[in-house]
């Protein structure tokens, strides 16, 4: 990493979400923070929402889908819950703004989620990578540090 | 961090940081380049990263780096490392989510200015025929027998529904089908994704460029491929889309827990592996080799679609614009390869992660039209700048398990090259310079601006003058195609 970068809060992007892009040579990297594992999750969703969309205020609750992730430890769960939302992105286009954790732990997850088919993404994330990928315990909560392979 | 006083100069272009720098390597590591590549490197964790491959269990010789080396994520990009058989590991991470990313150079018999008049509708054309752009699809939806065949058999499935010639096959590395490969190892998901992006060029570095050959430097090699000064080529850059990231991801959770089975020690868990006598290292060799298929016929079908708009562009008012193939490469592969490591010869994994294989004179597996001047090596540079078509030389046989470079090399962030550059400015300055742009995001043009990557042309002269390749011709683009 070249050196973190604070940009003002891009436009859609609740409060409760905190992250922070990070430079990354080749490739995109954010980092999350939560108070716990699930806001870290939820920070994380946003802040990879931001990569994919510009404009998220433009982004309605109009559709719906159900998730159900599967993982062996924090770290994983965070691939696998990041993987499953740029699949939707891919696949579909859609693009959520609000998240329902029905379920959260570190092995399991279920989410309900609203959101709308977006014309275009302004990125493609390839994948999520484990790339020195350590959920830490800081003195507000977890945080961690995400690479996506673009 | 590794830091210069950390290597040692073995020549003028051969860095090398020796075993006893970390106790968990298990090889020193080799770093080409010259001492300015040198000190851009140091400037980002690619040379950690590049030890990091070094405590790989059974890798042999060195790690190795070639001198377009930047921070990946587990491997650096410019990365090769040999595993020896039977034990030795296999690592998703060493080949990367975009499984055979590669290049095709296709040649034509023009001269640039038979087609200077036709060049925006040729460009728009290549635009309208070739999809490309984040997930999308093409024309092509495949039946699940159909895409059995692909990953199975690759870029013949293309042959059989005449989207190939057998000149294409024959000018294609591993003839367009990596044996070996099982469709049953790759998941359900993967196959979704796949279903309908055989033909598509995707978004990110990939792209479609027309050139012409701007300088020859082998005279013989060159006339072989039918290089000359001002004649025109084209160029494709893409692989494997959705369904080599998924194949990847899936292979990348699964090795997780191999690795604690196995109880390999390893300093980033991107670099998840499996012994490849394992059967979880003998399904990812499997399911990558699919992928790979996958990526040789989907460079097909654009080449395919490429004919199509020269054809439509320029029949009736050009003669002879046939395009041929000149070659087709892989930058992201692991292969069973046989080398010599230290004078005895024995089967390798060799994984390339951002390079490329470069067989020299004589090797296994070239085409008859080739045998003799080694394998063609296609480099190309960041947008706007020239690209190289470069052969195998003895030299990387001995030296880098038959490797050489894949690009330029990034030096500068997406992100640090979307603040610096507009892409709207970017695009009005390479048609300024005679190049033609069609590009689906003014974003994604400004993240591929050429002032993020290094001096292609000072990456050439370094495997050049190391040996491990030798310069054939530079080409320079007219006209970009890019999602």
């Amino acid at each position: 990493m070249d050196a973190n970068v604070t940009p003002p809060r891009p436009p859609g992007v609740p409060a409760l979400a905190e992250f922070t892009v990070v430079e990354h040579t080749a490739d995109w990297a954010l980092q999350v923070r939560g108070r716990d594992f699930r806001h870290l999750l939820l920070s994380a969703a946003w802040g990879m929402n931001s990569l994919l969309v510009a404009d998220l205020s433009m982004i309605g609750p109009v559709d719906e889908r159900y998730l159900e992730v599967e993982a062996f430890d924090r770290e994983s769960m965070l691939v696998e819950w990041l993987s499953e939302l740029a699949y939707l992105a891919e696949r579909d286009r859609f693009i959520a703004c609000e998240f329902t954790l029905e379920s959260v732990s570190p092995e399991w997850l279920q989410a309900r989620l609203r959101g709308d088919i977006v014309p275009a993404l302004q990125k493609h994330i390839k994948a999520v990578t484990y790339h020195n990928l350590d959920v830490i315990l800081t003195p507000d909560g977890l945080a961690a540090t995400i690479v996506f392979d673009v | 961090m590794v830091n210069r006083s950390d290597f040692k100069r073995i020549n003028d272009y051969v860095f090398e940081v020796p075993k006893s720098y970390r106790e968990d390597m298990r090889v020193p590591a080799r770093f080409y380049a010259d001492d300015s590549l040198l000190a851009g490197a140091l400037d980002d964790k690619s040379l950690e990263q590049l030890v990091n491959t070094a405590t790989l269990p059974g890798i042999v010789g060195y790690a190795l780096a070639m001198p377009d080396i930047h921070q990946g994520y587990g491997f650096p990009i410019g990365g090769v490392i040999a595993t020896a058989l039977p034990d030795g590991i296999i690592s998703p991470g060493g080949v990367g989510y975009d499984i055979n990313c590669g290049v095709r150079l296709l040649g034509t018999h023009l001269d640039v200015d038979d087609i200077a008049a036709h060049l925006d509708d040729l460009a728009s054309a290549l635009q309208r025929n070739c999809p490309s752009g984040v997930g999308r699809g093409g024309k092509i939806r495949l039946s699940s027998a159909d895409l059995d065949q692909v990953l199975e058999d690759g870029a013949q499935w293309a042959l059989r529904q005449r989207y190939a010639t057998t000149n294409d096959l024959e000018h294609t590395e591993e003839g367009g089908r990596i044996a070996g490969a099982d469709a049953r190892k790759v998941s359900a998901r993967a196959r979704e994704r796949g279903r309908d992006q055989i033909g598509t060029l995707g978004a990110g570095n990939h792209f479609i460029e027309v050139d012409v050959v701007d300088e020859v430097f082998d005279e013989r090699a060159a006339d072989r491929m039918g290089l000359a000064p001002g004649r025109v080529v084209a160029q494709i850059h893409c692989g494997s889309r959705g369904f080599g990231h998924q194949v990847c991801s899936d292979y990348v959770k699964r090795f997780h827990q191999s690795v604690r089975q196995y109880g390999i020690q390893l300093p980033d868990r991107e670099l998840v592996c499996a012994p490849l006598s394992s059967p979880e290292g003998q399904d990812y060799l499997a399911a990558m080799r699919a992928a790979a298929n996958y990526a040789f016929c989907n460079r097909q079908v654009l080449t395919h679609l490429i004919r199509r708009s020269f054809e439509e562009v320029l029949a009736g008012g050009v003669d002879n614009h046939y395009v041929y193939q000149i070659y087709d490469i892989a930058h992201n592969m692991a292969k069973i390869e046989e080398h010599e490591v230290d004078g005895r010869r024995m089967e390798v994994c060799v994984h390339r992660k951002g390079a490329t294989r470069a067989f020299g004179p004589d090797a296994p597996g070239l085409p008859s039209s080739y045998r003799d001047i080694g394998q063609p090596v296609l480099v190309p540079g960041s947008m706007g700048t020239a690209s190289w078509v470069l052969v195998g030389t003895h030299g990387s046989m001995r030296q880098t398990f038959g490797s050489t470079c894949h690009g330029a090399g990034r030096t500068m962030s997406r992100r640090q090259a979307k603040r610096e550059v507009r892409g709207s400015d970017l695009r009005r300055d390479l048609e300024a310079g005679g190049i033609r742009v069609r590009a689906g995001s003014m974003g994604g043009l400004a993240e591929e601006a050429p002032i993020a990557y290094k001096d292609v042309d000072r990456v050439i002269e370094v495997v050049h003058n190391a040996g491990i390749a030798r310069k054939v011709a530079r080409i320079v683009p007219i006209a970009v195609v890019k999602g």
